[in-house]
């Protein structure tokens, strides 16, 4: 795929790193000058100094043949408006808008940014999962947070323990994912029995999320 | 009408007062609390300090109820969303966002948004007062049409406003006769030393300075 990021900050920089290494071709666009010295210098990609609310600069930088855009800068204004602009201007049909203030995730979904990625949410969920021991984790939501991956260590009075995993009705649009037992990671088939201080991980819709506690943990 | 400013800059604030000296009930918001300082003591509207497109504090600031919501701080993007929350979440009946980029406003008018730029109007206005010494496009929000001025001497003296009217192309709105502006009928006869305002075609502008005897100075 051919992706355009706009900002390269940590999270641009980091986004351009993992794409390349994924064979992806990238190009970058960044306001700081010295910055893209240094990104130039070190990556094999186009990097382009400029503004990426200017619609010369995303042209610049190649957005008409761009699959993707992702607007990572620091500034939500800036993202949202990138993403528009690529949206209206240059009829990109997939755009991801970094949110960085939580208040604005509302706007940016209102205002038409296909995926909204808000970092401060998703760190703050992670670690109040990890800091509660909750038993029911909320990994990450997608299709615009109508699915979500969930993760579940299993409590020793789980009703599924020593059970199949063939023989658990799990809740319609329900998928078993994987089951982590100590260091080992487990593709569930259907002979696998559910063992205590397995942690399970599934893909399940948003309204189903309590009905998979409840027959996985067998309360809520 | 109950009009919310966002930006209490120089523009904001000048129209905040205008606004309210004219009774109407005006809002502003602005990052920064200082900045109402600008509104001086005889303001009698609502200030609020906080971010222009902050859901609860549009909320706050009475947006579910406003007619009017104009965005106003010296920021494209901040102007751009906080009328796109405006209009798009609020539903506000008039909305109007200040952009300085031309090329942002382009895209963001073609969008159906209420966009003006102060740098576009700016640039035609000091073009005109060049180029054009009679003639400006600025007054009127279109390119196809602007507004001439005329003086009257020579063989327009004695005239009718209706000799002088060229339908579809021209036509004589105002007389300013001393300092006192005159909306005149199509018998109105011209007088030496007048002088007239006229709506005119931006295609027909070459003719009619002929006709007139305009010449660029």
């Amino acid at each position: 795929m051919n992706i355009l990021i706009v900002g390269a900050g940590k999270v641009g920089y980091f986004l351009a790193k993992r794409l390349i290494a994924d064979k992806h071709t990238v190009s970058i666009i960044e306001k700081d000058r010295v910055t893209c010295e240094e990104l130039a210098k070190e990556l094999d990609i186009l990097v382009i100094h400029g503004d990426g609310c200017d619609p010369r600069v995303l042209e610049e930088a190649g957005i008409e043949r761009a699959d993707v855009i992702s607007a990572v800068t620091g500034d939500d204004e800036d993202n949202l408006v990138i993403c528009q602009i690529a949206k209206e201007r240059f009829n990109l049909r997939r755009t991801v808008g970094r949110i960085n203030d939580s208040k604005n995730e509302r706007i940016f979904t209102e205002l038409g940014v296909d995926v909204p990625i808000d970092s401060t949410a998703i760190i703050a969920k992670i670690i109040k999962g990890e800091a509660a021991f909750e038993d029911f984790v909320n990994l990450m939501s997608f299709q615009r947070g109508k699915l979500v991956i969930v993760r579940l260590d299993l409590p020793e009075d789980s009703p599924v323990i020593n059970k199949k995993v063939m023989d658990v009705e799990l809740p319609p649009d329900s998928v078993l994912v994987s089951i982590l037992r100590a260091e080992e990671v487990i593709v569930p088939k259907g002979n696998t029995v559910f063992q205590p201080s397995d942690d399970v991980i599934a893909i399940t819709s948003v309204g189903n999320e309590a009905q998979l506690l409840k027959i996985l943990a067998g309360k809520l | 009408m109950y009009v919310i400013i966002i930006g209490c800059g120089r523009v904001g604030s000048e129209l905040a007062k205008l606004l309210s000296g004219e009774g109407h009930n005006v809002v502003v918001v602005d990052k920064n609390r200082a900045a109402f300082e600008r509104l001086g003591s005889t303001f009698n509207g609502l200030t609020l300090t906080g971010n222009g497109f902050d859901l609860e504090l549009l909320k706050r600031a009475g947006i579910e109820q406003a007619d009017a919501f104009c965005s106003v701080t010296n920021g494209d993007n901040s102007n751009l969303i906080s009328a796109q929350v405006a209009k798009k979440i609020f539903k506000v009946p008039k909305v109007i966002a200040r952009v300085y980029d031309p090329q942002r406003a382009h895209i963001y008018s073609a969008l159906g948004l209420d966009v003006l730029s102060g740098t576009i109007l700016f640039a035609a206005m000091i073009r005109d007062k060049i180029i054009e010494t009679r003639f400006s496009g600025y007054l009127i929000e279109t390119k196809e049409l602007g507004v001439i001025e005329i003086e009257v001497k020579g063989a327009l003296a004695g005239k009718t406003i209706a000799q002088v009217n060229i339908p579809g192309e021209l036509l004589v709105t105002a007389i300013i006769r001393m300092s006192s502006v005159v909306i005149p009928e199509p018998q109105t006869v011209l007088r030496e030393k007048e002088t007239l305002m006229a709506v005119v075609k931006v295609a027909s502008l070459n003719k009619i300075k002929e006709k007139f005897g305009l010449g660029e100075r």
